[in-house]
This record gives C-alpha cells, sequence and structure tokens, in this order.
C-alpha cells in the first residue's frame, strides 16, 4: 500500500506557522518580482483568486481589494519546512519518498490500521512541522495520488481518503471525472469523452487494447494502477508538472569539492536541458548533498537548501546557482553519497512578467542554448559544455511582501514578547 | 580559505588528525530536530524564569506540555511568552506581566521552551 500525504496550501501553510494574523484570512503567496499566484489558501480560492493569476490586474477587484493578504515567495522558509515535514514522516514509516516540495509518498507496506496511523502521522505533521496536509491511501501510487485529492476537497474534516480496497474504489470511480487522474492530461481527457468515456469507471472498464490504441503504453500503465496493478514502485513515478528534480547515488562515496562540483554542474545541465525540452523557465531551486543514512557510524550531513531564481532555463545560470549553493553548504569530512536538484515553480516564459532588469539578454541565451541543445542531440551528451559558471549576483527581484526566513537566518528569527 | 592542514609548506601537517571540526552548537540544542524553533525574545524580559531580552530560546513543538514549563504561545494574531498552569483538568497561561488566561480552543501552545541562548552578557 502507498500513501500519498501533502500540504495543504502549503507555502501559504508555512507563511501562516509562524505569523498567526494571516490565520483564517484570504492569503496568496506570488511568484518572484511579486508576479502571479503560486499558493492561495482555502479563503482565497473562495475569493475567487485563480491559479496563476497576476497579482497587478486582480489586486483592485472588487471582493480582493482589501480583502485577499499576499506574501512574496521565502522559498528559503519553505524548503526548510518541507525538510521537516520529511523528516517528521520518516520516524512514522519505513520508507518515505519526497515528490515534490510539498508532497511525499510514504511506504505502508506490511503495515496495519493504514487509516489510524495516517490520522496520527496527520496529527503529528501538523503539531511538529506546522503544516495541515491531507492523506490519500491506496494500492498504486496513482491511487493513491487520487485519494489525496479527494481528500483534500471532499474530506477536509479528517484529511484522510482510503481507497484501498475494491469496493471504495467502485463508488468514488464512478463519480470521479477522468481528468482528476494523475497523468491523464486534456488531450487525453478529450479523446476518451469522443468515445464515451468520461468517469475513472468507464476508463478502467475499458478493453486494454482499446488503451493502448488511443492513449500508448502510458494510457495502459494508469490503467492498470487504476486498477490497483502497481506499476510505479517507490521512486518512479511520473514528474510533478510544476517541479522538474535531478538526484542521484553516486555509487561510491565523493569527499573531494571538485568532485562535487562537478556532479552537481552535470545535474544542473541535465535539468537545464530538460527544461528546455518542456518550453518551460523555473523561478527557484534547491539543492541538496546527502552522506550515507544505512552508515550510522559514519558522520551524518544532509543538508538542502531552497532559493528563488532568476526565472530562467539558461544552463549556464543554473549551474552557477547550484554550485553556489553547493559551495555554501560544502564541509569537508563528510562522505557523500548522493546529490540533487530540484527547480521548483516551472512556469512558460510567457506566464509571469519579465524580469523588470534581466541580467542576462534573454534572447541571446535562448540562442545559444538552442546551440547547445542541438550539439547535444547530435553528437551526444558531453559534446559541448560550459567551462566556467556565471559570475554571482547582479540580479535583485521584487518581494515587496517578504516574510522572515524564520528558520534559516539568525537575523530573522520569529520574535516573542513575554 | 580555510587551513585544513593540507601540504602548504612542502609536506603534510602533523596536526592533520588532529583537525576536528569546532564545537556545534546546533548539535547541543539539537536543532537538526524537525521539532525545534529558535526564537528571538523581543519587546521585554521574563526575570523569573531567567529570560532576557535579545535570548534566543531553542523551543521544541513535539513536547508534551507540563505544568510550569515556559511555552511560545499563538492567539489572536499574537505571539507571545506564557508559564503553562495546570489545574486539574484544565490549563491555564500565566504571562509575565502577572495576567492568566484560559487555554481557550483557538489558543496554540506553539511549542515549548527548553534552552535559552545568551549571545553575550
Amino acid at each position: 500500500m502507498f500513501g500519498l500525504i501533502d500540504g495543504n496550501s502549503f507555502y501559504c501553510s508555512c507563511e501562516r506557522a509562524f505569523d498567526p494574523k494571516l490565520r483564517g484570512v484570504p492569503l496568496i503567496v506570488l511568484s518572484n518580482n511579486d508576479g502571479c499566484a503560486i499558493a492561495r489558501s482555502r479563503e482565497a480560492k473562495l475569493a475567487g483568486v485563480k491559479m496563476g493569476d497576476p497579482w497587478h490586474l486582480i489586486k483592485d477587484k472588487p471582493g480582493i481589494k482589501g480583502v485577499v493578504d499576499w506574501r512574496s515567495s521565502n522559498y528559503e522558509l519553505y524548503g526548510d519546512m518541507s525538510r521537516r515535514m520529511y523528516q517528521v514522516l520518516e520516524g512514522g514509516f519505513p520508507a518515505v519518498e519526497p515528490y515534490s516540495i510539498d508532497e511525499m509518498f510514504l511506504d505502508m507496506r506490511g503495515l496495519n490500521d493504514l487509516v489510524g496511523r495516517s490520522v496520527a502521522i496527520r496529527d503529528e505533521v501538523r503539531r511538529v512541522a506546522k503544516i495541515p496536509t491531507c492523506v490519500g491511501i491506496g494500492p498504486t501510487k496513482t491511487i493513491a495520488k487520487l485519494a489525496n485529492g479527494i481528500a483534500k476537497d471532499y474530506h477536509a474534516d479528517t484529511g484522510v481518503c482510503d481507497m484501498s480496497t475494491p469496493e471504495q474504489r467502485a463508488k468514488l470511480y464512478r463519480v470521479t471525472p477522468l481528468g482528476e487522474v494523475w497523468g491523464m492530461g486534456g488531450q487525453s481527457v478529450k479523446k476518451l469523452a469522443k468515445l464515451g468515456v468520461e468517469t475513472i469507471a468507464d476508463f478502467v472498464a475499458m478493453p486494454a487494447e482499446e488503451v493502448r490504441k488511443n492513449l500508448t503504453v502510458t494510457g495502459m500503465r494508469t490503467q492498470a494502477e487504476l486498477q490497483g496493478r502497481s506499476c510505479l514502485q517507490m521512486a518512479f513515478a511520473p514528474p510533478p508538472k510544476k517541479m522538474l528534480a535531478v538526484t542521484r547515488n553516486f555509487g561510491r562515496t565523493i569527499t573531494d569539492r571538485v568532485e562535487m562540483r562537478q556532479a552537481v554542474a552535470t545535474y544542473a545541465e541535465t535539468a537545464g536541458r530538460r527544461l528546455r525540452a518542456s518550453g518551460m523557465v523555473a523561478s527557484a531551486m534547491q539543492v541538496f548533498l546527502m552522506t550515507n543514512k544505512f552508515k550510522p557510524m559514519w558522520p551524518q550531513y544532509n543538508p538542502q537548501q531552497t532559493f528563488a531564481i532568476e526565472a530562467t532555463a539558461d544552463t549556464m545560470a543554473l549551474i552557477g546557482a547550484a554550485n553556489r549553493a553547493m559551495e555554501h553548504m560544502w564541509r569537508d569530512g563528510f562522505r557523500y553519497v548522493k546529490a540533487g536538484i530540484i527547480l521548483l515553480d516551472l512556469h512558460l516564459p510567457s506566464a509571469y512578467p519579465d524580469s523588470m532588469f534581466p541580467t542576462r539578454d534573454p534572447k541571446r541565451s535562448a540562442v545559444l542554448m538552442k546551440m547547445m541543445d542541438t550539439l547535444t542531440d547530435r553528437h551526444g551528451r558531453g559534446a559541448v559544455r560550459i567551462a566556467s559558471t556565471a559570475p554571482e549576483g547582479g540580479w535583485s527581484m521584487r518581494r515587496q511582501k517578504l516574510s522572515p526566513r524564520y528558520t534559516t537566518n539568525a537575523d530573522e528569527m520569529l520574535e516573542v514578547r513575554p | 580559505m580555510t587551513y585544513n592542514g593540507g601540504n602548504a609548506t612542502g609536506f603534510p601537517s602533523p596536526a592533520t588528525i588532529y583537525l576536528e571540526a569546532v564545537i556545534d552548537l546546533a548539535q547541543i540544542l539539537d536543532l537538526r530536530r524537525p521539532s525545534r524553533y529558535p526564537v528571538r525574545v523581543m519587546g521585554g524580559s521574563l526575570p523569573p524564569r531567567g529570560i532576557a531580552e535579545r535570548d534566543i530560546l531553542v523551543v521544541d513543538s513535539a513536547l508534551e506540555r507540563a505544568h510550569d514549563r515556559v511555552c511560545v504561545v499563538m492567539a489572536a494574531g499574537e505571539v507571545f511568552l506564557a508559564v503553562l498552569r495546570r489545574s486539574g483538568a484544565h490549563w491555564r497561561l500565566v504571562r509575565g506581566s502577572g495576567e492568566d488566561l484560559p487555554l481557550a480552543d483557538d489558543t496554540e501552545v506553539w511549542g515549548v521552551v527548553t534552552a535559552i541562548v545568551r549571545e553575550s552578557i
């Protein structure tokens, strides 16, 4: 069995954890440069704010002006709260797999009373990491993810939706639109609707051959998963939509800083290539290093940093940012076995207003990157590489309502009055 | 650049094996636990508990509440320190000013203070 737990309006919840004035009021968090809504509290959704709404276009509307409060995105805070959530979960389950900054899969194999455990872990995450969550339970990742969505929409009171038995699933499949399923894109939904397939129950009942003809092998896998046959083990899952991760076990230990620089640069390069292939840019990044937790006699050190970057898909910019974070976190004397880069808040370049004073010429950057990708396609990976990384600094963004970095900066701790 | 005992003088320093990391207060105070939050005291002090203005308090959100512990409370849009008092089945919060309030449903005991750090005395 799998569980999927995710933080409700995660960025908003992080803000509320430290600022009681933000509780119970409509709250949104804006993208870099205070551009668009990237997180909305339940109250803000009710006030009519849509995901991606540009703040400057909606802020004066009736029902929003003077009603909806907002904050600039504070990735340092969100990254650290995500770390806390992960650590709490690790204490309760044999394996936890972070899926995005606010979603984690739980390995529930061999455990009993899954609902009871989910309720308990949810309370603990709430109390310790200060994040309200919802949990979905199912025999496959796809079902767990679906259950999580249902928990969020219809079980706000208990926050848990159990779809572990065929009876529970049959009931929900009849009433749940196909678009709610993980990996089921708008195109597929349209295609199936033409065939009269509208609910999940319709889809699950389709002959497999029919599914393959219309949706290829990916569709077949989704169907099998929905039928309760697990195809996506822990550590394998389709990538989340708003995030791109490149993480690897080195297969050995790295103890040398220069070697780590090269590893991180390679991951950044791979991330950049994938990002460009999707036509998107990223506005935040998380970098982490890990020692071997299965060797408890070795000194353990698992630092991570999450921070905003100037929206980009430029490999040079990504390598520069990733290596700066790596250098900052690096400590001699540890045997590192894993590192990774996660690009966050992916969006189309046109979705957000451009940076007011971009530090790179976006046109020249695009030409160079296109050339790099062409050479890589033709001659294989590593045909051309970035020799040096980008210079530091120079970029500043507008963050007019940035909350303190309560947990990662000594000058910005939560202030308490006697 | 930091000294790492390397062979800057042509041969490795014999002191290399004694190069340990500096004492790590984060480790002593167990700040890497998910429940540990350092907070800063501002706008007053709590002398009976040895708490001064600008002290850093290490707050733990996982500890069970207990009688007579100093805790961080969030209520009515405010963040403040209070001492937990138990009377039978009920909990009360006593603030530094002597103000005594019941632990209402909309009051959150955010965490219990476990350590005080004073940067300079």
